[in-house]
């Protein structure tokens, strides 16, 4: 199968032109990087788990919320059918869909990072991380879009994720009181500042593999599951 | 053959929606089923590939794409025209230009405007544009006219004439039988009793006998029109009546928007009311010349006659009869 990278683009470009001018969703992307300068001048910031929830807000906030807004918006405007029966194919649709909110994940990571002063020690090692974080939020965003009927519905599933996600990193704290709590340290957005502690004291790439490994298990399961729903949504 | 119906039947929870029916589209033609909504999304769905026939098969000729156009309009609202169309060609790599379609449908003048500030009848050409410019074989619409102004009606019956003269295949889906026998050279109804074809052109001796005959009989008429309505009989005053539709060989009277079936089959009719200014303008309709306030040429073969009611109801008018109609009317051809 070919991948038409035209299509792709004009997907691209379709979301770009629409998302910029839907200030109801586009603001939300401003919120990681405010808050990132607002933690780091009041001296709360400086410790690596603050930079990691904010990094993991961005996360939630714009690649899970900004992914199922935009895919429950074409369900809600009924131009999924559109994209459906036009000559694109999944796989097309769904990279097409996901390129701006992977886009937009990464400018505000970047942004956030640089407000909150936070200057890794290997930033390839990090940046690769991200990228693997950002397919699993991508397709949880993709998942909560395609299961939501409007954008309303959307934005209010993706609530409880954008808590566990940014707040939930500081879940491991809590280990130790509640020893059941313990499994979340499997969650992506753990093994995420995991990797950030590891590579701080000066980690390689072979000792951040296992938590990349665990990330990327994650994302895989999610992009797995968001295709099958696609599919079953394609028939009804 | 481009698409073709072959003993296609439906049933759902054991009552039938359609039974078994054979129907074949070839190019250069447009055809209307006239069908209620359930059978109307039924048909749909089987076109887009989704849902299932109970028995027989739907088979598309080699090469057919076919291209959609819903009743929903499905447009990205924060986009303007010209971004919408763009992305259109794109996604369908079409090769066709922007301009072109843009001219057809009469969009330069809102080229700019962003999709959500348009009117309905304004979305409906946008959508259409971007079905020309998928270029399609087949283009199947859902509905089309419905519900949108004079002039977007006009520029959606041109591009019809233009997509046969390109030899496209159009069905068309629609519950509204006058907008089937305007739009479409075929008609059919399709309904639980099965596919019956709608007869649009009239045969013109059968009639000029019938006017003869009018000339030197003249029988002793009464003055109202019976109806029956829940065994009830009605009588209607012949100039009450706005126009008289036949339907698989019922006729009904349509009298302030509604209407009443009638036991005398639409010849009958006619021969009563001809003194009372009725006009037979369709081979079904049968239209009180009274109540008509506009004769409009969509194109140069199809007409229709709007009504003076508050609905503004049109009426379909025949080719044959508009010139029959010019000359009642003292105008010359």
């Amino acid at each position: 199968m070919t991948i038409s990278w035209k299509r792709i683009h004009a997907i691209f470009m379709k979301d770009y032109k629409d998302f910029s001018r839907n200030l109801a969703v586009s603001l939300i992307i401003f919120l990681p990087p405010v808050l990132a300068a607002f933690y780091s001048r009041t001296g709360n910031g400086g410790s690596i788990e603050t930079y990691y929830m904010v990094i993991n807000m961005a996360f939630g906030m714009v690649a899970a919320f900004v992914q199922s807004c935009l895919i429950a918006e074409e369900k809600e405007k009924n131009t999924l059918r559109g994209l459906m029966l036009s000559p694109a194919s999944t796989t097309e649709i769904l990279i097409g869909k996901s390129s701006l909110s992977l886009v937009l994940t990464l400018l505000t990571i970047a942004l956030s990072a640089l407000f909150s002063n936070y200057r890794p020690a290997n930033i390839g090692l990090i940046v690769l991380a991200l990228f693997v974080s950002a397919i699993f939020y991508i397709a949880l965003g993709t998942m909560v879009g395609l299961f939501a009927k409007t954008v309303m519905e959307a934005s209010l599933y993706v609530t409880p994720i954008i808590l566990l996600f940014s707040f939930g990193t500081m879940l491991p704290l809590l280990a130790e009181q509640y020893p059941a709590l313990q499994a979340t340290a499997y969650l992506p957005n753990i093994q995420l500042l995991e990797i950030g502690t590891k590579v701080e004291r000066g980690g390689s790439f072979t000792d951040i593999l296992p938590q990349l490994a665990v990330i990327l298990a994650w994302g895989v399961v999610a992009s797995f599951a968001a295709v099958s729903l696609y599919k079953k949504r394609l028939i009804d | 053959m481009v698409l073709e119906f072959k003993q296609a039947e439906k049933r759902v929870h054991d009552s039938v929606l359609f039974p078994p029916f054979d129907l074949v589209l070839s190019a250069a033609s447009v055809t209307a089923i006239q069908s209620s909504v359930n059978v109307r999304e039924d048909l749909l769905g089987l076109l887009c590939g989704q849902g299932s026939l109970s028995h027989g098969e739907l088979k598309w000729g080699e090469h057919t794409r076919s291209g959609f156009c819903f009743l929903e309009p499905g447009l990205y609202e924060r986009l303007s025209v010209t971004e919408m169309l763009r992305f259109t060609r794109q996604l369908h790599s079409s090769s066709e230009p922007i301009a072109s379609a843009m001219r057809q449908l009469h969009l330069e003048p809102i080229q700019h405007a962003k999709i959500k500030r348009l009117s309905y009848s304004e979305k409906k050409r946008v959508q259409l544009a971007c079905l020309v410019l998928q270029n399609p074989s087949v283009f199947i619409l859902e509905e089309p006219d419905q519900n949108i102004d004079l002039e977007s009606r006009r520029i959606y019956l041109r591009l019809l004439q233009q997509l046969k003269e390109e030899k496209k295949t159009v069905l068309i889906l629609t519950g509204n039988l006058e907008s089937a026998v305007t739009a479409a050279d075929h008609v059919y109804k399709l309904d639980d009793s099965g596919l019956h074809p709608v007869q649009l052109e009239q045969d013109v001796p059968d009639t000029a006998t019938l006017l003869d005959s009018e000339e030197t009989v003249t029988p002793v008429r009464f003055e109202k029109i019976p109806t029956k309505v829940n065994d009830k009989i009605v009588l209607f005053n012949p100039p009450e009546i706005d126009y008289i539709e036949s339907s698989e060989g019922q006729t009904f009277l349509h009298i302030k928007g509604e209407s009443f079936p009638c036991v005398f089959t639409l010849t009958d009719l006619e021969n009563r009311l001809m003194p009372f200014g009725f006009f037979r303008c369709h081979r079904s309709y049968l239209v009180n010349l009274q109540k008509v306030r506009e004769v409009i040429t969509w194109t140069r073969n199809s007409y229709s006659l709007v009504l003076d009611d508050p609905t503004k109801t049109p009426i379909p008018l025949s080719k044959s009869k508009m010139t029959e109609l010019k000359e009642m009317l003292g105008l010359k051809s």
